[in-house]
C-alpha cells in the first residue's frame, strides 16, 4: 500500500529532475514523453494503493514514515505520507486526470521555445499536487500547499516576455502566500495548544476560541488556494498561462484544494461549526457571484474561469455544510468536466492560432465537430442534465442544505440559482461558438493539423475526459447507492444534518434539472435564435463587466496607499536620510583628518615631546588628586 | 639600613631619568639618542631597587630584571636599525628620517 504511494509521489519528482539534468542536451520531445510517462506511473502508483486500501479491512489507511524531518523538544514531525480513502482518491483524480493533461500538453506546446522547461514546470506541479494530498501530517500538507502555489506561479508566468503574464502571476502568487501565511499561524495556535501537528491532534478539545481561530487560519488558506470570495481575483487573471496549465491547476487540481483541506480538517471545522458555515456562505456567495460575472465574459478561457470559481463555491457550500463526500464527489467530476471544457477551449484556441474572442467563433463545430460534441458533453455535465456527472454530483450539495436551520434556505436559494446562471452562461458560451455558419473569422483563421482537428495528443484526453464527464457520475446517486460516501466514511463521515430524506432529494433534483433547462433555454433563445435581446441594464452590465469592482477596491485599499507610502518614504525619508548619511559620513572624516593629520610631524623628537608632556601631565593629575 | 636615605637614591634616579628626556628631546644623533634611551631605563631601575629595599619588596627587583632583558632586546633592535641605516648611506640624523610625515 504504502509502496505506492512512494511510487505515486516520487515518480513525478524523478520525471522533473530528469528533464533538468538533461538540459539542452535532451530533445523535446524526450522531455514531454518523461514528463507524460511519469505522470503515468504516478497514476500506476495511485492504483496500486487504491487497491491494496480497499482489501484491508475498513480500509483505515495507513500511514507511512520516511524519517524524523525535525524535532525541538517533544515535539516532532516526521516526514510522513498517509494512504487512506480520501488521500487514494485525490491521489487517483490527481494523477490520472494530470496524466491526460500532460499528454494533451504534448501536442498543445508543440514548437514552443521552452518547452522543456514547461514540462520540467509541469512534472514538478504534479508531485507538489501530490505531495499535498499526500502528506500524513498538517506540515507536510502546508508544504505541499506552498510548492504548488510556486509551481502556479512559474506555469502562470510560463510565456514571461508577456507583461501580463508575469503581473497575473505575481498576483496569484501573494494572494496565495496570504493563505499560506493564515495556515501557518493556525498551526501555530494547534502547535501551543496540542504540541503535535499529526492529523490526529485536529481532534484534541480545543477551547472555543482556540477552535475558532485555527478553523478560520485554515478558511483564510482554502478561501486563497480556491479562489473563493474574497481572495478570487486571481483566478482569472491566471489565465494568462497555456491552456493546459489552466485545465489542470486552475480547473482540476489545484484550487480544489481548499476542498481537500476542509474534508481533511474537518474535525476543527466541526468544533468551530460557525467557522464551518462561513465557509459554506463563502461558497454560496460565489456561485452567484461568479455565475453573474461568466454573463458577460468574452474570452473563452474566463468563462470558464468563472464557471471554475462557482463550481468551487458549490464544492464549498457542500463541505462547509458537514456533506465532505458530497464536495469530494463534485469535485471528482468537476475534474472530468471542467479539464474536458479547458481542452476543448485549446483545441479551438489552437486551430484559430491563439484567438479567445468567442464573438470571433462563430460557426466553429461545423469545422471542428469532435471538439464540438465534446464540449457539448461537458457542458452538459457542468450544467447538471442527466445522465452527466455533475447531475448527480451538484443535486446532493444543494439538497443537504435543506435540514441545517433558517440559513440553509438561502444557501437552497443560491444553490438553485447558480444552477440557472450556470445553464446560462455556459449555453451562451456554447451557442456563440459552435453551431451555425462559420464567421468570416474562422474561415479566415482555421487551420487543422494534418486533416485532423489537432495532434492525436490532444484529440485523445479530450475524447477519454469526454466519456468521464458523460459517465464519471454513475458512480454514485444518492440516495439510491452511495459508494463514494461509504468509501470516504472512515475519514470524513457525512454530518448527521447534512443528511436529507430522499423525497428531499428527488425534488432538488428535480427542480435543479428544471432551473439548468430553463436556463440553456434562455441562452438558446437570446444567443442562438436571438428572439430576445440581451436586456441591456447598463448598471448591472458594468457591475458585471468590473467583476464587482473587488480588483478595483483592492487596487484602492492596498496597492494606492503602499504605493503612495512607498513613494513618500522614498521622498521623505531615504533621498534625504538613508542615500545621504554615506557622503557625509565620508566627507566629515575627510576633514577631520586633513586636521588632524597636522599632529603627525614625522619628526621622532616631536613625538617624545608629546609622550613626555603626556606623562608629565598624568603625574601631576596625580599629585593634585593627591 | 645601611647607606643614605632613599630619598636620594630617588633624586639620583630623577636626575637621572631627567638627563636622559633630555638627551632624547635634544640629541639627533641617532647612537647618542638610543644611549639617553637606556639612561631614563636604568633610571627606572634605580628607583624600582631603591622602593623595593625601602618596602622589604621583592618584586621590585623582579621588575628590574625584567627591564634589564627589555633593555637589552631594544638595544639589538635599535643598533640594527643602525646599522641598516649606515649600509644605505642614510643619515643618522633623526630629523632627517621624516618620512612618515601627515
Amino acid at each position: 500500500m504504502t509502496g505506492g504511494a512512494w511510487l505515486c509521489l516520487l515518480a513525478p519528482l524523478a520525471g522533473t529532475i530528469l528533464i533538468l539534468l538533461g538540459g539542452s542536451w535532451l530533445p523535446r520531445v524526450a522531455a514531454a514523453w518523461i514528463a507524460t510517462t511519469s505522470c503515468f506511473v504516478a497514476f500506476g502508483g495511485a492504483v496500486w494503493a487504491f487497491f491494496s486500501l480497499r482489501s484491508q479491512e475498513g480500509h483505515h489507511g495507513e500511514i507511512t514514515t520516511a524519517w524524523t524531518w525535525l524535532q525541538s523538544g517533544s515535539f516532532k514531525v516526521g516526514l510522513e505520507l498517509l494512504v487512506d480513502p480520501l488521500s487514494a482518491m485525490m491521489m487517483l483524480i490527481v494523477s490520472g486526470v494530470g496524466g491526460l493533461i500532460v499528454l494533451y500538453s504534448i501536442g498543445y506546446m508543440d514548437g514552443d521555445d521552452e518547452e522543456r522547461r514547461y514540462f520540467a514546470y509541469i512534472a514538478f506541479f504534479v508531485f507538489s499536487m501530490l505531495l499535498l494530498v499526500e502528506g500524513g501530517n498538517l506540515l507536510m500538507l502546508l508544504v505541499g500547499w506552498g510548492l504548488v502555489g510556486l509551481s502556479s506561479y512559474l506555469l502562470i508566468g510560463f510565456w514571461h516576455e508577456r507583461p501580463s503574464a508575469v503581473r497575473a502571476a505575481k498576483k496569484a502568487f501573494v494572494m496565495n502566500a496570504f493563505g499560506d501565511a493564515t495556515m501557518a499561524l493556525a498551526f501555530f495556535i494547534l502547535i501551543t495548544h496540542t504540541n503535535s501537528l499529526s492529523f490526529g491532534a485536529l481532534d484534541a478539545h480545543l477551547s472555543s476560541t482556540q477552535a475558532n481561530l485555527v478553523a478560520l487560519g485554515l478558511l483564510g488558506g482554502a478561501v486563497a488556494k480556491s479562489a473563493q470570495i474574497p481572495l478570487q481575483t486571481w483566478l482569472p487573471d491566471a489565465m494568462e498561462g497555456p491552456t493546459p496549465v489552466s485545465a489542470l491547476i486552475h480547473a482540476a487540481t489545484m484550487v480544489t484544494a481548499g476542498v481537500y483541506l476542509i474534508a481533511r480538517t474537518h474535525a476543527i471545522f466541526e468544533q468551530a461549526r460557525t467557522i464551518e458555515l462561513i465557509a459554506a456562505g463563502t461558497g454560496a456567495l460565489t456561485l452567484v457571484v461568479a455565475g453573474l460575472i461568466a454573463l458577460v465574459q468574452t474570452d473563452i478561457k474566463r468563462v470558464i474561469a468563472y464557471s471554475t470559481m462557482s463550481q468551487i463555491g458549490y464544492m464549498f457550500l457542500g463541505a462547509g455544510v458537514g456533506g465532505y463526500a458530497n464536495g469530494m464527489f463534485h469535485l471528482m467530476t468537476h475534474a472530468f468536466f471542467k479539464a474536458l471544457l479547458f481542452m476543448g477551449a485549446g483545441l479551438a484556441i489552437h486551430a484559430l492560432a491563439g484567438e479567445q474572442d468567442i464573438r470571433n467563433m462563430r460557426g466553429l463545430g461545423r469545422v471542428m465537430p469532435f471538439t464540438k460534441w465534446c464540449f457539448l458533453a461537458g457542458a452538459l455535465a457542468l450544467v447538471g442534465v442527466p445522465p452527466f456527472a455533475g447531475f448527480f454530483s451538484k443535486d446532493p450539495i444543494i439538497a443537504s442544505t435543506l435540514n441545517i436551520g433558517w440559513y440553509g434556505y438561502i444557501f437552497y436559494a443560491c444553490g438553485i440559482a447558480g444552477a440557472f446562471l450556470t445553464g446560462l452562461y455556459t449555453f451562451r458560451l456554447w451557442f456563440l461558438v459552435f453551431p451555425g455558419e462559420p464567421s468570416a473569422f474562422v474561415r479566415e483563421h482555421y487551420h487543422d493539423h494534418h486533416g485532423r482537428e489537432g495532434a492525436w495528443t490532444m484529440l485523445v484526453p479530450v475524447g477519454v475526459l469526454g466519456v468521464l464527464a458523460t459517465v464519471g457520475g454513475w458512480i454514485q446517486w444518492p440516495p439510491l447507492w452511495t459508494p463514494i460516501t461509504h468509501w470516504l466514511a472512515p475519514v470524513a463521515p457525512t454530518l448527521a444534518v447534512a443528511e436529507v430524506s430522499s423525497t428531499q432529494e428527488y425534488v432538488t433534483s428535480a427542480v435543479t434539472v428544471l432551473v439548468g433547462v430553463a436556463g440553456i433555454a434562455l441562452a438558446w433563445a437570446v444567443y442562438s435564435e436571438r428572439r430576445l435581446a440581451v436586456p441591456a441594464a447598463p448598471f448591472w452590465r458594468r457591475l458585471f463587466e468590473n467583476k464587482f469592482y473587488f480588483d478595483w477596491l483592492y487596487d484602492r485599499v492596498f496597492y494606492t496607499p503602499s504605493a503612495w507610502l512607498a513613494t513618500a518614504l522614498r521622498r521623505e525619508f531615504e533621498e534625504p536620510v538613508v542615500l545621504q548619511t554615506g557622503p557625509d559620513l565620508g566627507d566629515s572624516t575627510l576633514a577631520t583628518g586633513s586636521l588632524v593629520r597636522r599632529i603627525q610631524t614625522g619628526l621622532l623628537r616631536t613625538y617624545v615631546l608629546f609622550l613626555a608632556a603626556g606623562a608629565a601631565g598624568v603625574v601631576l593629575a596625580f599629585l593634585i588628586a593627591k | 639600613m645601611l647607606g643614605p636615605d632613599t630619598a636620594w637614591y630617588l633624586v639620583v634616579a630623577a636626575f637621572l631619568f631627567g638627563m636622559g628626556a633630555l638627551g632624547v628631546l635634544i640629541r639627533r644623533n641617532t647612537l647618542i639618542v638610543l644611549l639617553s634611551l637606556e639612561l631614563m631605563l636604568n633610571a627606572g631601575n634605580l628607583a624600582l631597587i631603591a622602593l623595593s629595599r625601602h618596602w622589604h619588596n621583592g618584586a621590585g627587583q623582579i621588575f628590574a630584571l625584567t627591564v634589564m632583558a627589555i633593555a637589552a632586546s631594544e638595544v639589538c633592535v635599535g643598533l640594527g636599525l643602525v646599522v641598516a641605516l649606515n649600509r644605505r648611506e642614510l643619515s643618522l640624523d633623526v630629523d632627517t628620517l621624516s618620512e612618515l610625515r601627515g
